[in-house]
């Protein structure tokens, strides 16, 4: 839907926005550098009922709010190697088999897909709508991809949270919202807090009824990430993921734009979501072989799911050059010629939509820059932590 | 970006506003954020008569008078509060000690914070109970301070801090405020507001902060009398004294965690039900599970676990080796840890060595026994979900007192020996040794932890020397939970304001005779039993110029005065009932309305309810009808009264030949109701008599059964099947009815196998047809007290007839098994039965007399209801057997009868003598028949039991034995009891 929203500029302003992108560096319209995000405002903990809330605001004055909410369900048993008899742990009360099986590392938690309900809410628009449903596959596709975040939602073989995300649009949608939602609910899972679990083994779950001691369902970091080389002990369980992002990056010829507006996404050639998870700090030093001055700069990015956006800029109409324009003497009579030949070349300054797919080069820059350790994404995270301890 | 938050920084009055996060886990599982937005105040008042400012404060009620302040403005002072004091207690306080708060001794003006009553109402419904009447009485100036809403008290939980930690330190909190408000009153004397406590930690804390803190064994230590008060303080205050000193290894198996025992109950490995005690051996209980059709044995003091006759325990299913059958012997706990010393320590050893012995004679006859299949399943005790202690009447085991310190006030360790047998005996601490040997004491059990054999509890009060009459009568009302103290004047003040003075009004046109039918000019007569002063019923007949009789059945219209959830409805229906001791009645409701005005004495008007049959001569049913009316009845006879005027052909007035005809009709009545298949059955009743002076019991008669009693009955019957009827097709979800449901076959297996070997007799149990005839075939021509006699104990199997909502059955169970009835109700005696009263609500809703009240068709509470009253009916019937046995001890005492009686059970070491002539049970064991003690063989399979050695008789089932009759003071429960000798077997 959004991606494809008419976009009110002729021909001759989209070719001129078109070349002032492909220029090095780039000019864009609101004077940002290829990287830059526009600014936002957050805020987490608005909705004092949910499990984890939070709000953005881009400057556009494109508004989303996120609510989390869990609930505890019983995992459906499958007859099978997976069917928990209670005498091994529930009611037998011999320990030693839990404690091996701990041992043996976080293998016995599973994640279902099924654990994760997403609604998305766009004004004006059904919740059926094809863009709305693809929205929400393109998020849930992103937390789900690796299968590590619904197993945070294990509670025991018996039990799981299901948790149900609800995503808001309360802005009319200005700009393609992906970027938005996906930051928003990003915000939210970080501020998720699930109850603390008192029960033992796969008892029906007992939880403490404090809500100060709820665990976060992202454990937080403890020490900030300027000095990772001081947490080497850090206990390993926990893999301290982020909840992933979803980024629009757009090309434009060789430049590759984030976070583009409006207008920029409709003279873009390539629009790509790309979903990325951060290994926090902590545990990077534990994996990442890589430099020290690395380490210290940013974290593991992970690539979750990489969906190309059809840009609006196919749809727009072409610009017609000057030679081929009757109003400046061409002639009729050769008109079919010469509009052949509009078509087949590129005029310098008549727009022309793209056509065709994108470049495998530029692709594959596209995710390198993504993925860029200290880049883009590590500033969005840094700050959208910022937001939510802040 | 405007935040959307609310921010507090910003508003002027964010400091009213505070909001409480916590998680709440449903029943079902569900796992909620709960967020709380608190609006706090400045108005709530402290409630001090010294205080000024909160007076000015203080909201005003609709007149725009202020609310009347509780604390005294000058409150006792103890030794160490000279001034004066204000007492705050926290939870704990209340939970251990409640009884000391009751006290009218000390105990006055004490602040009781809204926190704390939260935590008492989640610990202990009862106890909340208790307190909340302690806050309504008004000299005992108990105030109810919602510190939480107020701003200066209130208190956020911190991270981290449980929430037990959080309301401590929200009661310090307050108790610091009070400090600090009352001391800005510029009072002469300004009372010390003290934070009672026994939780060490919050002490400590409390003296660091400056607050004045007491437990309650430093308080009451303080007080004059204190002595006397530190009995009651509960044992579990010293118990991390007592933790330290006893390092030995635990004695009894670890409860399982709540959560595992609620998975396992769900999934159905382990099972939930009420834990009950075998009256002839302490060592076993039973427990009924839905799962099962027959109840679970529990064998042995570690299978047990510390599970309390009543408690709702969880339980595990034993492997199947260690079934057992249930014991045939007698085991009481007073004869096998006879001599055990209660101060000492327990040697880790939970299985005495003489319970060992008892046990293996268990095992060995077990083994000998060539039908296995008898073995019953077992099961042990994993854990409790709720104890039912309630309070404990007893008596201190002289045996367990130690001569040194039978003078002094030296705390020391006795056992009290509960007079229920089946609850175990109690360690108590007490200073009052030499006091208390020889009385009734009620004590409370704290607590039974596994390094203890024997639970501990703490002293409460005593009710007086052991066999005084006040004594027994209040300790038999304590056991059976009877409500007996005196109605609070919230009830009274439902009464009628005329009082005695009442009267049916003289205008017809009086609201009171609002659809009311002028009945006044019937022959209405009541028939009772001598001295009867509630008056429930009365008839008349007339007959009619078609040649039927019109039949009127007249009900004391108690709804009338009752209306529904008053102070006084509430009161009755917890009462449930009225209780008939020999000598006491506890009323249901005030003597005003059940002596008085609702009593249809003879002679003057009275409003009534009233059922109104037209009868064919053979006693069938024309039609019926209902009514509220005005009567006046013509005279109260009693039974033998009515009787002999009956029986007198030279009376021929009016009154005397209506009677004759009820009496005709009753009898035809009663043969439709037999060839119906309602059961005969027979219990042993006595009367005691008494003498009208002293009111001592000197004579013990078997109640006489009269025709006018059957007369009597047999209208009530009717007349409450017709209003059960009535109420049922009125209200098909909510009617209030009674039941009695046909008794599983297996309840009369034992009896019916005893009937087939000893006497070649059979009952048949198909139908209560079918058990009535086959009861009436049970006779033995040489001994007619054999029919009844085998009706006695058909009567111990039947189940209790039960109150329900006829939303909760389906129609066919609605049958009155005993009485052969589709459908039955209680409507004939409102004055000592709720749901009599009950029924009277819903019959006027259903003649359109009265709007319906929403509480007589809410089946919740309708449900409740009924649950409360079969639980009292119960009680009821057990104190008043309770009273009569007591009596006829009593009428025995010093007395030696022979008499005859009979074999009703029999064990491997005694068995069981009824003697009808008294209505009396006693056990004789086999060390009573002589010493030392015989030999014996016990024949399971043919119910004999043959003694060799030094006395050789043989013991059968059934049989007639001659025994002679003593009382003797039972040495367990201190009760004066039967003993019976055995003289000779016929």
């Amino acid at each position: 839907m959004a991606s494809s929203q008419h976009v009110l500029l002729s021909p001759a302003e989209l070719a001129y926005l078109h070349a002032s992108l492909s220029l090095t560096p780039p000019i864009r319209p609101d004077g940002r550098s290829p990287t830059q995000f526009r600014p936002l405002v957050a805020e987490t903990g608005i909705l004092p009922g949910t499990n984890g809330s939070a709000r953005i605001c881009f400057a556009d004055g494109t508004e989303a709010i996120v609510g989390v909410k869990a609930e505890v369900e019983r995992t459906a048993q499958r007859p099978g190697e997976e069917t928990v008899f209670l005498e091994e742990g529930g009611a037998g009360g011999d320990g030693d088999d839990e404690e091996e099986e701990a041992g043996q590392g976080l293998d016995k938690r599973k994640g279902d897909a099924s654990w994760v309900e997403m609604t998305v809410e766009i004004p004006g628009l059904r919740d059926d709508d094809s863009g709305t449903a693809f929205l929400a596959a393109m998020l849930s596709e992103a937390l789900l991809a690796d299968g590590e975040f619904a197993k945070r939602l294990w509670i025991n073989r018996r039990f799981h949270w299901k948790l149900y995300l609800d995503i808001i649009l309360i802005s009319p949608p200005l700009s393609y919202p992906l970027p938005l939602l996906s930051l928003t609910t990003h915000l939210a899972l970080l501020s998720t807090r699930l109850p603390r679990l008192k029960s033992e083994g796969d008892e029906d779950p007992f939880f403490d009824d404090d809500w100060a001691a709820a665990p976060y369902l992202f454990p937080r970091t403890t020490s900030s990430s300027s000095t990772p080389s001081s947490t080497t002990t850090k206990s390993p369980t926990p893999a301290a993921t982020r909840p992933p992002i979803t980024l629009l990056v757009m090309a434009v010829g060789n430049n590759i734009i984030f976070d583009p507006s409006k207008e920029e996404l409709a003279v873009a050639d390539v629009a790509l979501a790309v979903s990325v998870t951060g290994l926090s700090p902590s545990h990077e030093t534990e994996t990442g072989g890589g430099t020290a001055g690395e380490k210290q700069t940013g974290r593991n990015l992970r690539l979750l799911s990489i969906r190309t956006i059809d840009p609006p800029s196919r749809l727009t109409a072409p610009g017609v050059a000057n030679a081929a324009n009757t109003a400046y003497g061409a002639s009729n009579g050769t008109s079919n010629g010469t509009q052949k030949m509009a078509e087949a070349e590129a005029v310098e300054g008549v727009w022309r939509p793209p056509r065709g797919g994108a470049k495998r080069m530029v692709l594959g820059a596209l995710v390198q820059k993504v993925l860029e350790r200290g880049g883009v994404v590590d500033e969005v995270l840094d700050a959208l932590e910022g937001a939510d301890s802040g | 970006m405007a935040s959307l938050k609310r921010s507090l920084d910003s508003d002027p009055f964010s400091a009213n506003i505070s909001s409480k996060v916590y998680v709440r886990s449903t029943k079902s599982g569900k796992v909620q954020k709960i967020v709380r937005e608190v609006y706090l105040r400045q108005d709530i008042p402290c409630s001090s008569r010294l205080c000024r400012s909160c007076l000015k404060a203080a909201p005003r009620d609709a007149a725009g008078r202020p609310t009347t302040f509780v604390l005294s403005e000058a409150p006792a002072g103890t030794s160490v509060f000279p001034q004066g004091h204000y007492l705050v207690p926290d939870t704990n306080a209340f939970l251990t000690a409640m009884d000391l708060f009751e006290q009218s001794a000390a105990f006055y003006d004490v602040v009781v914070l809204q926190v704390v009553l939260e935590e008492l109402r989640n610990r202990s419904l009862p106890l909340y109970n208790r307190l909340i009447g302690l806050t309504k009485s008004e000299d005992k100036r108990f105030y109810v301070f919602f510190n939480e809403f107020r701003l200066e008290t209130h208190v956020a939980r911190q991270e981290g801090e449980s929430v037990n930690d959080r309301n401590d330190r929200a009661v310090r909190k307050a108790v610091a405020w009070y400090g600090q408000h009352l001391s800005k009153t510029k009072a002469k004397k300004v009372p010390a507001v003290v934070m009672l406590s026994n939780d060490r930690d919050s002490l400590r804390k409390a003296k660091q902060e400056g607050i004045p803190a007491c437990s309650l064994a430093e308080y009451v230590k303080q007080l004059k009398d204190g002595d006397k008060l530190l009995d009651m303080i509960p044992e579990s205050s010293d118990q991390e004294i007592v933790k330290e000193k006893r390092p030995g290894e635990p004695l009894y198996p670890e409860y399982f965690t709540m959560a595992k025992m609620m998975t396992g109950v769900k999934n159905g490995l382990l099972h939930q039900g009420t834990f009950n005690v075998s009256p002839y051996n302490y060592l076993e209980g039973s427990i009924r599970v839905p799962a099962f059709p027959k109840p679970l044995l529990i064998l042995g003091r570690e299978n047990i676990n510390r599970a309390i006759d009543g408690d709702l325990v969880v339980v595990e299913v034993l492997p199947k080796d260690q079934w057992k059958e249930p014991s045939t012997q007698v085991i009481e706990e007073d004869t096998i840890t006879k001599n055990e010393n209660p101060d000492a320590e327990e040697t880790g050893d939970l299985v005495s060595e003489k319970e060992r012995k008892a046990l293996q004679e268990e095992v060995k006859r077990t083994h000998s026994k060539t039908t296995e299949g008898h073995a019953q399943p077992t099961a042990k005790v994993v854990g409790v979900v709720k104890r039912n202690w309630r309070q404990y009447v007893g008596h201190i085991d002289q045996s367990s007192v130690s001569q040194s310190t039978q003078q002094g006030r030296k705390q020391d360790t006795v056992f009290v020996i509960p007079m229920d047998k089946k609850i175990p005996k109690v360690r108590l601490r007490t200073r009052q040794v030499a006091e208390l040997v020889g009385k009734r004491i009620l004590i409370a059990i704290d607590a039974w932890d596994r390094g203890s054999r024997h639970p501990t509890g703490h002293f409460v009060r005593s009710l007086g020397e052991l066999e005084t009459k006040a004594a027994e009568t209040e300790a038999l009302l304590l056991e059976h939970d009877v409500q007996y103290r005196p109605f609070p004047k919230t009830v009274l003040d439902c009464l009628p304001k005329e009082g005695h003075d009442w009267k049916v009004p003289e205008s017809v046109d009086d609201p009171g005779w609002r659809d009311r039918e002028d009945l006044r000019g019937l022959l209405i007569c009541s028939i009772d039993p001598i001295g009867c002063q509630d008056i429930d019923d009365a008839l008349h007949s007339r007959p009619l110029d078609n040649g039927n009789v019109e039949v009127g059945v007249h009900i004391a219209d108690v709804s009338h005065f009752v209306k529904p959830n008053n102070a006084m409805d509430t009161e009755a229906s917890i009462r449930g009932t009225t209780v008939y001791m020999v000598d006491k009645r506890i009323d249901m409701l005030p003597m005003l309305l059940g002596t008085d005005l609702c009593s249809l004495k003879p002679y003057v008007e009275r409003y009534a309810f009233s059922v109104l049959w037209e009868l064919t001569p053979d006693a069938d049913i024309v039609n019926v009808r209902f009514t509220k009316s005005v009567i006046k009845s013509r005279e109260a006879f009693s039974y033998e009264q009515a009787q002999l005027r009956v029986d007198d052909q030279s009376q021929q007035d009016d009154l005397t030949r209506s009677i004759r005809t009820l009496l005709a009709l009753s009898r035809k009545l009663k043969q439709k109701r037999l060839d119906a298949g309602a059961l005969s059955l027979s219990s042993p009743e006595v009367k005691v008599q008494m003498e009208s002076e002293t009111s001592d019991p000197i004579d013990v008669k078997t109640k006489e059964l009269l025709d006018t009693m059957s007369l009597v009955e047999e209208f009530m019957l009717l007349a409450n099947v017709s209003v059960a009827r009535r109420i049922y097709e009125a209200f098909p979800q909510t009617a209030i009815l009674r039941r009695h449901g046909a008794p599983p076959k297996t309840n009369f297996d034992e009896l019916a196998n005893q009937l087939r070997v000893k006497r070649g007799l059979d009952v048949s149990v198909e139908s209560s047809r079918a058990l009535a005839d086959s009861l009436d075939t049970c006779v033995d021509p040489k001994e007619p007290f054999f029919n009844t006699l085998v009706r006695i104990m058909a009567t111990r199997c039947m189940m209790a007839a039960e109150y329900f909502c006829s939303g909760t059955q389906a129609y066919p169970e609605f049958r009155h098994y005993g009485l052969a009835s589709e459908i039955y109700t209680h409507f004939t005696s409102p004055i000592r039965r709720y749901a009599d009263l009950v029924a009277h609500r819903q019959l006027a809703a259903a003649i359109g007399y009265e709007a319906v009240h929403p509480s007589v068709r809410s089946r919740g509470k309708l449900e409740a209801v009924c649950k409360n009253i079969n639980v009292r009916h119960r009680n009821a019937q057990l104190a008043g057997r309770a009273s009569i046995a007591y009596y006829v001890g009593q009428a025995l005492r010093g007395k030696a009868a022979e008499e005859d009686g009979f074999v009703l059970k029999i064990f491997s070491n005694g068995f069981v003598v009824l003697v009808p002539r008294f209505g009396i049970e006693a056990l004789i064991r086999l060390r009573d028949l002589a010493d030392p003690e015989p030999a014996a063989e016990y024949d399971a399979e043919s119910y004999t039991l043959t003694t060799s050695g030094s006395r050789a008789v043989t013991v059968e089932l059934f049989q007639k034995v001659r025994v002679k009759v003593t009382d003797q003071k039972d040495e367990a429960t201190g009760k004066r009891g039967v003993k019976m000798e055995l003289l000779s077997v016929y």
